[in-house]
């Protein structure tokens, strides 16, 4: 079984990614988190942008962080699919090229937070990326989630740090 | 879909504990909040396959209904 996902591994995807100049974001709980969310998860989930360039960076960035990416698997990411799920590798992640709720990259990416060097979607798109998955599981954090935007956004107009926009 | 009925009223002693929480993590570092956050349990089904992709989110969503055990939640009804 892979090792939970952690702080260190999240700088090493940063600092992989950004070598190989992958465009990503993080979202889902794994996005909250970074901005504070106090909660539990057990993935990393990545918005990626959908481009060939960027898809063929993204291999090369897997591949270096230890991924198990025979040429059949790295095909199916360079064929742009909408959802990738990876259970072998360094840490559990799921590659979301195509998340509900979110039309383009672009526009999640001039929304986006930079945390301690972690890109992360807005809070307005994790939630918004929620409400349209309606999942069960999207349905029991939601509630908890919208207080942790409000008193996020009241925090963030009272002048506290930790995040850029 | 199951209904989800949670008191979100702000003077809710619900919310106010929501707050705490928000409050008492704001002081952790992000490492901190990383390292407590993410958690690793064996998931029936999910975790057995080394490699999956969906063409597209709608061939995910229904994989999950018709493929997992709807008490992991990842369905739109238990």
């Amino acid at each position: 079984m892979a090792a939970p996902f952690s702080y260190r591994l999240a700088q090493e995807i940063a600092a992989c990614f950004s070598m190989h100049k992958v465009r990503y974001l993080f979202l889902g709980k794994s996005g909250a988190i970074i901005l504070g969310f106090p909660d539990t998860t057990q993935d990393a989930v990545l918005f990626v942008e959908r481009s060939s360039e960027n898809s063929r960076a993204l291999v090369s960035a897997l591949v270096e962080m230890g991924f198990p990416l025979d040429a059949q698997r790295q095909e199916e990411i360079l064929q742009g699919k909408d959802f990738v799920q990876i259970r072998e590798g360094p840490f559990d992640l799921d590659l979301v090229f195509a998340p509900d709720g979110i039309e383009r990259f672009e526009d999640a990416a001039r929304r986006a937070l930079v945390v301690e060097g972690l890109p992360v979607c807005h809070l307005d798109d994790i939630i918004r990326s929620k409400e349209e998955a309606g999942r069960v599981k999207d349905q029991e954090v939601l509630p908890r989630l919208r207080a942790f935007r409000d008193w996020w956004w009241e925090r963030q107009s009272q002048g506290a740090s930790g995040a850029r926009e | 879909m199951r209904k989800f009925e949670v008191q979100t009223d702000r003077e809710s002693a619900q919310y106010q504990e929501w707050i705490r929480d928000f409050e008492a993590a704001a002081r952790r570092s992000l490492k901190q909040r990383m390292d407590y956050s993410f958690i690793r349990t064996y998931k029936p089904v999910l975790d057995d396959e080394g490699f999956r992709a969906f063409q597209t989110m709608e061939d995910y969503r229904r994989w999950c209904e018709s493929c997992l055990p709807s008490w992991l939640g990842y369905g739109r009804s238990v």
